[in-house]
């Protein structure tokens, strides 16, 4: 089950229709190929006008390669008659937690995705709870969508999702609109998502903190993939990432250098609590 | 500030009148506005008013948040007072000047178009402050399900006031913001002729209708992945059934317009 | 005399209903020409609310704000006439954009201050030389321009009413890192170049800690501080205590301390954390 591969991208390219009697568009992905294994966790980091974005709406059938295939558990996401199952496996959470909420009570809202598939009724109210519990929202069922904070708003955008039940789930910048506070909850409710009820998740971001959290990273670059690994591996690639525009975590700058002096450290530490324990190591008793 | 403004907005609630079936409470209201337009006289109006204060009063709503919904009319109320004070010409005079005359009758309509106008309007917002927009709408969408007859879309109908009345309040608070921040720019938007104030909205109507198409591109693209199709095959949360109550409710309805019959009929009309 | 200034400013949302909410609160600070000030806090600190008094779009509850030592909101026309002088640049402000050229865009705050023909385009082009802004985009329509360049745009547009206080409302939101990179190089250079007071408003510490001078730490409506940006480091714990981001650099040092090392805890660039670690390896002979 771990290893089977639930999206793939095959040689995919796509780039998005010029007016008529104006010059083509450039491509905004470019023979990109890559697979999602259940269970995975996948951050894309790249620029804006990157592609980034472009990839979650290919993944399920909001748009169609130009050239290559996307598969999503096989099925082609170029046949409109699978369009329906394909949304089902594959969810989209968008950047703007305001513009993909369609109800004005939170529990409805969450109701709506359940609703389009046609369940009963008790089986909708299930999903609805176990969801807001799953994004620890349930206690704003009632509230009215506005009047809650960006992380919060964002919370009931991902439990709308997750009330259909999705294999995977794609997060288009889920935490650039939103405040650090707001960021943390996201990002916590992302990994809880993956951990607990083992969606698979790949999420988009510029945030360089965020890509390290991943199990898989994959950089994006000018329509392309520029690199893919561990965050490890991917940001032992320093010169190369800052060279075209993109930054390498500070704590994982810091051990480079440090190593650079001659210090006995791991040059890609990412994790606070690695570094810290790493040097207290180093520098012995008080 | 714009932000004052309480049209569509809900406030949940536990109580009787929260729980009333939407589709009977769309009814109700209708009756209430109705039975309104019924009185003639200040004992039938005033039946109404007593039993707008009960519904207010089951429902847990401040009276305050009344007060708000009737404020932004307040200007239409006294325009037509005014115009009552100074064209009812019968009963008593109490006061003349120049052209102006001022009559009982005068007064008394004023009062009455003034109450009568005010009660409509609380009336109406109980009906949005009690029922959440996705009730209101279902329930319009069930009422008017027949016209499917007549090829006409309800579902999709409906689904635009539900996304309408979700909007309302974001782009409130959009109109708020830019109006801020052309403001900051120096724009002034509170003098000049009409032609000068007219112009003086054209920073602040294009920003906003570019941000609302680029939001309703986006929410349709939310939509999509969230396997909307349209009303075909949907199901919903929250089913809607007549209970007792709502057959009590309708009863009382019943009964004060009855009432206001007979009031009509005993006491001299003031209209 | 301080160039702004405001005195127990306060002020209270929706008053006289159920929803009151008192988001700035008895708020005294001074502004001073040359000034770059960090404003810090969390979403409803109150800091964008306070910001938008300082040119006269909010009016106090109670309390004043003193521009050169004058009411500002002593006539109609004076208060208008301070915007000018205190430019507030909005959060996303490239949705505000609204005229069919970047030029009439960038242009529209100086007409609206009365200059002449010349006179505008003389501020337009300096306003567009510092946010980097190339004379053949100034024909194009602001919305064909990408995500970053609108936001300079945006930016233009309040600079180029050359006001003596610039105040931006999170520049650098919802931007990568080349984009905010620009932001900030920008915003730098502006300083250098006009001497002029700016005021940046952020949520994070990183943001401001390497450019400006001073600190102002809002929470729950109240300043927490308002100090030098070293001053408001030692204090760093208290910024974790009211839900700020503390810097991942600046977090291993705090780290290092609480398990009894003698560490620096105000640091926050790479260059000085390596400085710091070097020199405590050295201390103990480890190198």
């Amino acid at each position: 089950m771990e290893d089977k591969n639930l999206v793939q991208f095959q040689n995919v390219s796509f780039r998005y229709e010029s007016a008529e009697g104006e010059e083509q568009n450039p491509f905004a992905v470019k023979n990109i190929s890559f697979d999602i294994k259940q269970g995975d966790c996948i951050a894309v980091l790249g620029h804006n006008g990157s592609g980034k974005s472009t990839l979650a709406k290919l993944s399920n059938s909001i748009l169609i390669p130009t050239e290559g295939k996307v598969l999503v558990d096989g099925m082609d996401t170029a046949d409109e008659s699978k369009s329906y199952d394909i949304r089902k496996t594959v969810g989209v959470v968008f950047q703007n937690p305001d513009n993909q909420i369609v109800a004005s009570v939170v529990e409805e809202d969450v109701a709506f995705g359940p609703e389009n598939l046609g369940l009963p009724r008790e089986e909708i109210r299930k999903r609805v709870d176990d969801s807001l519990k799953a994004v620890g929202m349930y206690d704003y069922r009632f509230s009215e969508p506005h009047k809650l904070s960006g992380g919060q708003k964002q919370r009931v955008a991902i439990a709308g999702i997750i009330a259909m039940l999705p294999k995977c789930i794609f997060f288009d910048e889920p935490t650039a609109m939103l405040d650090p506070q707001g960021r943390k909850e996201v990002m916590k409710t992302i990994f809880k998502l993956n951990r607990e009820l083992g969606i698979t998740v790949v999420y988009i971001t510029h945030f360089m903190e965020e890509a390290a959290l991943a199990r898989k990273v994959i950089v994006m670059d000018n329509a392309e993939i520029l690199l893919t690994g561990t965050p490890k591996e991917v940001f032992s690639n320093a010169e190369l990432l800052r060279d075209r525009g993109l930054d390498i975590p500070k704590i994982s700058s810091l051990s480079r250098e440090l190593k650079r002096e001659g210090i006995d450290i791991d040059g890609n530490i990412l994790d606070t609590a690695e570094f810290v324990d790493r040097i207290s190591q180093l520098l012995g008793d008080k | 500030m714009i932000k004052d403004i309480t049209i569509g907005q809900y406030f949940p609630g536990n109580s009787v009148i929260h729980r009333l079936d939407p589709r009977v409470k769309i009814l109700l209201v209708f009756a209430y506005i109705v039975a309104v337009f019924l009185c003639k006289n200040f004992y039938s109006l005033g039946l109404m008013i007593l039993l707008l204060t009960v519904i207010i009063l089951l429902s847990g709503i401040s009276l305050k948040l009344i007060y708000k919904s009737i404020k932004p009319i307040f200007i239409i109320v006294l325009i037509t007072s005014l115009l009552q004070l100074i064209y009812n010409k019968n009963g008593d005079v109490l006061f003349e000047y120049w052209k102006i005359r001022i009559t009982t009758g005068g007064v008394f309509t004023a009062i009455f178009t003034t109450v009568r106008i005010a009660a409509l309007v609380a009336a109406s917002s109980m009906l949005t402050y009690t029922t959440s927009p996705t009730m209101l709408t279902d329930a319009i969408e069930r009422l008017f399900s027949p016209l499917k007859v007549f090829k006409i879309n309800v579902h999709s109908i409906a689904m635009m006031m539900t996304i309408a009345l979700r909007f309302i309040p974001t782009l409130i608070d959009e109109v708020d913001k830019i109006m801020a921040a052309q403001k900051s720019r120096g724009a002034d938007l509170e003098s000049g002729n009409i032609v000068d104030r007219g112009k003086a909205l054209v920073p602040i109507f294009i920003p906003l209708f570019i941000n609302s198409f680029r939001r309703a591109y986006e929410l349709a693209f939310a939509m999509e992945c969230r396997c909307y199709q349209g009303g075909e095959g949907r199901t919903r949360l929250k089913v809607m059934k007549v209970h007792a109550r709502d057959f009590v409710a309708i009863f009382i309805m019943a009964l004060v317009i009855a009432g206001i019959i007979v009031l009509n009929h005993f006491f001299a009309a003031v209209i | 005399m301080a160039l702004l200034e405001t005195q127990n400013l306060t002020y209270a949302y929706s008053r006289g209903t159920p929803f009151e909410v008192t988001a700035v609160d008895d708020v005294s600070i001074s502004i001073e020409k040359g000034d770059f000030i960090g404003i810090i806090g969390h979403t409803g600190s109150g800091k964008s609310t306070l910001v938008q008094h300082l040119n006269g779009i909010l009016k106090p509850t109670s309390g004043k704000i003193l521009f050169n030592g004058e009411d500002i909101h002593s006539s109609k026309e004076f208060t208008r006439s301070i915007r000018f002088k205190v430019g507030l640049c909005f959060q996303y402000p490239e949705y505000q954009l609204f005229e069919s050229t970047v030029f009439d865009d960038i242009a529209y705050g100086p007409k609206n201050m009365g200059l002449d023909k010349a006179q505008v385009e003389e501020h337009v082009l300096k306003a567009c030389e510092f946010v980097g802004i190339k004379t053949e985009l100034l024909k194009k329509s602001p919305f064909d321009l990408s995500g970053g360049e609108k936001r300079r745009v945006a930016i233009a547009g309040v600079m180029a009413m050359e006001p003596e206080i610039l105040i931006l409302d999170e520049p650098t939101a919802g931007l990568d890192p080349k984009g905010r990179e620009k932001i900030e190089k920008m915003i730098n250079e502006y300083r250098n170049v006009t001497n002029n007071t700016v005021i940046i408003v952020s949520h994070s510490m990183d943001d401001v800690a390497k450019n400006a001078s001073k600190v102002l730490v809002m929470n729950k409506g109240r300043v927490e501080f308002f100090t030098g940006v070293g001053e408001v480091f030692s204090n760093i714990e208290r910024l974790s205590e009211i839900g700020l981001d503390v810097p991942s650099i600046t977090q291993v040092f705090l780290e290092l301390k609480k398990r009894g090392y003698n560490v620096r805890t105000d640091i926050y660039s790479v260059k000085k954390a390596k400085e710091e670690l070097l020199r405590l390896f050295g201390e103990r002979g480890v190198i």
